[in-house]
């Protein structure tokens, strides 16, 4: 067996987070990705930015986890024209910068076309490839409020809500689909696509029922953690400080069980509880009597009890949580990768299992700047050593 | 005429009752596959969730059943089960939400469907997938944003300052169902790709995980994050004279262009400040001066004039500003269609494209059963029933 995409080849040019996490997800599924960089400007995510606060780089190591990594000067004219050769061997060029910047650099859809003509190219950028707005640059706090995830998150009584990585990543994965269903496009018609991703068309497609609401005439706003047709619903205090256990009850039968778990089955035959609607009516009570219960519980052992009898919960797990449990693990959900430096640490693997293919996963840890350059411009584009010496010395490939 | 969508001609089953398989199914319908809903004969529980249209109806089904058809199959009656069969036998893809525990009932366990269609790409959608020990457990939204990871660090920033004591905050919406439903469709048709008739098995949990996997590398870098400690240490939301922005600068010409755009005052022009590890230590001053100074401001004012510096801002826009947004206007983005009720509604179709034009959202959300004469050799059900 061999694992889903083997075969297909990436370009890749995409920097920061939400572009690299689609090639990231590709590259598990077994397509080869060569990570495109210069020394000159190496990926922002390589270094730390110390407004985050801390010391380290971001999420480079995970997203550049499998990855090819060559250098080349873009602004080179020979740079330039041996990322042409790398696109004519590849399948898809993947690039994450404001929108016209490739076309700048002579590497837009229809020079790369020039090259390979099904070529899929895979654009990723803040607000799309057109339109008033497509020169704006952004991250994924900007995302979110643009797209309205932001406003329509927080508090009742609270300010909108920033998104972190998340919301990058959730515009990677968004990528990597759109150019699989690209790829199928290019086999079924002998056609390659520009594909264009905007990252706030994400987050807005991510709330895009209460948009469609909206346009109705509903006016939908922040409501914390509530549901309009569930009680209980939220964030529930245990006996471990800052231990939360995340519970909803969809419907009678899961509040009678639920009743009945806290020792209080009277609650189920309660009048001001008796219906979904009458336990949202009366939230506050409901809360108040879940979380005499729940402060008193044990919180693993009260979020297997509830899933026992089959009511939604969960704690609210904090990365150490995630990376030790045997369920993830058991699903390579978490898996351990090697860094170049011998180094082991926990990574996040694949969403999903094949059972007719060999499961997506890494192979490899975070690649040095350049460290695959004798195997893509020496056997993938037959260059020889001499000649890239010359394009050394020259920074082109630099 | 319209381009032909990257999907055209691949034919989906969809088995759904939350919005990780709907939203799956959805996306794929966007890029033209044919997909049915199969659904039960008292419907998708979808149709009856929030958030609502004024007129009644589901505004959430409306979002996720567009461009889709629906039939009605009982897959406890064996005339159904084998109508049911018929459409899968035309699929390439069948997606299905059903626990684990009543898949055998339905047949619908892995083994029988694929002893039956070896062809096809058998894509499951659980919470905490269908292998493994938690297989078998249940998980609303709110559960799912909290088994990934993503809603112990929520929220931050302004959030996080005014209400230190509350518990942690979910995302809007069905935020972690959703990624559940695009990792799936990812794998679905790369499944697909693959040629490889096989079953898949995705994981709501296993998709936030993955989007949240910045928590994951930081644990492994020797640190556990908390939504009390990983806001940025200025910018963020930041509230203006009539709405917020979000003020983010990760590189210094974006710090310098910022200076600018405060009006070069004499705290912002400190020569300590260029130092951004200086900056950091100092983001609580910084922030004050900038609220301050912000609070004045009109958004979109404000908005424009940043970006034309180079600083990264953006308005946290409602609702009604997306739906009338020019930049969404620009690009087409939202497409009427017709509502349950007698109110129309507006859909987005999906957050990318394959050249210039968006794709296109032609059809509402169908009508219960509205493609029922589409079941291979199915006479109507209440025909059936009268002959019963």
């Amino acid at each position: 067996m061999t694992r889903p995409l083997e075969g297909i080849r990436i370009a890749d040019f995409t920097v920061h987070a939400a572009g690299p996490f689609c090639t990231h997800m590709l590259s598990q599924l077994g397509a080869e990705c060569i990570k495109i960089e210069t020394a000159l400007r190496p990926d922002i995510f390589r270094k730390p930015h110390a407004v985050y606060g801390r010391a380290g780089p971001a999420t480079f190591d995970q997203v550049a986890s499998n990855k090819l990594s060559v250098r080349l000067n873009l602004k080179h004219p020979d740079g330039v024209a041996l990322a042409k050769q790398l696109v004519a061997v590849s399948d898809v060029a993947a690039e994450s910068f404001r929108a016209g910047v490739m076309k700048r650099l002579g590497l837009g859809y229809d020079a790369l076309r020039g090259v390979r003509e099904d070529i899929v190219m895979v654009s990723v950028s803040s607000s799309g490839q057109t339109g008033p707005d497509s020169h704006f640059a952004g991250y994924a706090p900007l995302f979110g409020a643009w797209g309205g995830l932001g406003y329509l998150s927080g508090y009742r009584d609270g300010p909108p809500v920033e998104m972190r990585h998340v919301m990058d990543h959730s515009v990677g994965m968004n990528a990597a689909l759109a150019t699989v269903a690209a790829l199928h496009k290019r086999r079924r018609t002998g056609k390659g696509s520009h594909v264009d991703v905007a990252a706030r068309e994400v987050a807005s497609s991510l709330v895009g029922d209460a948009l469609a609401a909206a346009s109705a005439g509903a006016a939908p706003e922040r409501m914390g953690n509530d549901d309009p047709q569930r009680a209980p619903h939220g964030l529930y205090p245990t006996a471990e400080a800052d231990r939360w256990l995340s519970l909803a009850v969809g419907t009678d039968a899961a509040w009678h069980r639920l009743a009945a778990l806290m020792g209080q089955p009277g609650l189920g035959r309660d009048p001001r509880f008796s219906t979904a609607a009458d336990r949202v009516a009366n939230r506050a009570q409901v809360d108040a009597a879940v979380t005499g219960w729940s402060r008193t519980q044990q919180p693993e052992t009260a979020a297997a009890s509830l899933q026992r009898a089959g009511i939604p919960a969960h704690l609210s797990w904090r990365a150490s949580d995630i990376v030790a449990d045997p369920h993830m693990r058991a699903r390579g959900a978490i898996v351990d990768v090697t860094e170049t430096d011998g180094a082991t640490r926990a990574a996040v693997g694949f969403p999903a299992r094949f059972s007719g293919s060999d499961q997506p996963g890494m192979t490899r840890g975070t690649p040095e700047l350049g460290e695959h350059e004798a195997y893509v411009f020496g056997d993938l584009l037959g260059l020889a050593q001499a000649r890239i010496r010359d394009l050394i010395a020259e920074r082109a490939i630099y | 005429m319209e381009d032909p969508r990257p999907l055209d001609g691949i034919r989906v089953v969809e088995r759904a009752s939350g919005v990780a398989a709907a939203y799956a199914g959805r996306l794929l319908a966007a890029m033209g596959a044919e997909v049915f809903m199969a659904e039960p004969p008292d419907h998708s529980p979808l149709r009856r969730e929030a958030p609502f249209l004024p007129g009644g109806g589901s505004a959430l089904f409306a979002y996720l059943g567009a461009e889709k058809r629906s039939v009605l199959c009982d897959l406890a009656d064996p005339v159904d089960r084998e109508a049911f069969h018929g459409l899968v036998a035309a699929a390439q893809i069948l997606i299905d939400d059903t626990p684990v525990a009543d898949r055998a009932g339905q047949g619908l366990d892995p083994a029988s469907v694929a002893a039956r269609h070896p062809h096809l790409v058998h894509l499951s959608v659980l919470p905490f997938g269908a292998e493994g020990p938690k297989a078998g457990w249940c998980g609303a939204e709110i559960n799912m944003i909290h088994a990934g990871g993503e809603g112990f660090l929520l929220p931050n920033g302004l959030s996080a300052d005014l209400f230190p004591d509350r518990p942690p905050l979910k995302i809007a919406g069905h935020f972690a169902e959703m990624q559940g439903g695009v990792a799936a469709a990812l794998a679905g048709l790369s499944a697909l790709w693959s040629g490889q008739g096989q079953f898949v098995d995705a994981s709501v949990q296993d998709a936030n995980v993955a989007v949240g996997a910045f928590a994951v590398q930081r644990f492994g870098d020797g640190s556990v994050e908390h939504r009390s400690t990983r806001s940025f240490r200025y910018g963020g939301v930041i509230e203006c004279r009539d709405g917020f922005v979000e003020l983010l600068t990760l590189e210094e010409r974006q710090w310098e262009g910022l200076v600018d755009l405060l009006g070069r005052p004499d705290w912002a022009t400190d020569p300590a400040l260029r130092d951004a590890a200086e900056r950091s230590s100092r983001g609580d001053t910084i922030n004050a001066n900038i609220r301050d100074w912000a609070s004045d401001q009109p958004v979109a004012d404000l908005v424009a004039r940043a970006q034309e510096l180079g600083v990264p801002m953006a308005p946290y826009n409602t609702p009604d500003e997306i739906l009338a947004g020019r930049q969404e206007t620009a690009r087409g983005i939202f497409r009427e269609v017709a509502g349950p009720g007698e109110e129309n509604v507006r859909v987005q179709s999906a957050p990318f494209r394959f050249g210039a034009q968006p794709l296109p959202v032609a059809q509402a959300a169908p009508a219960p059963g509205a493609d029922q004469h589409l079941l291979v050799a199915h006479p109507p059900r209440e025909a059936r029933k009268v002959q019963a």
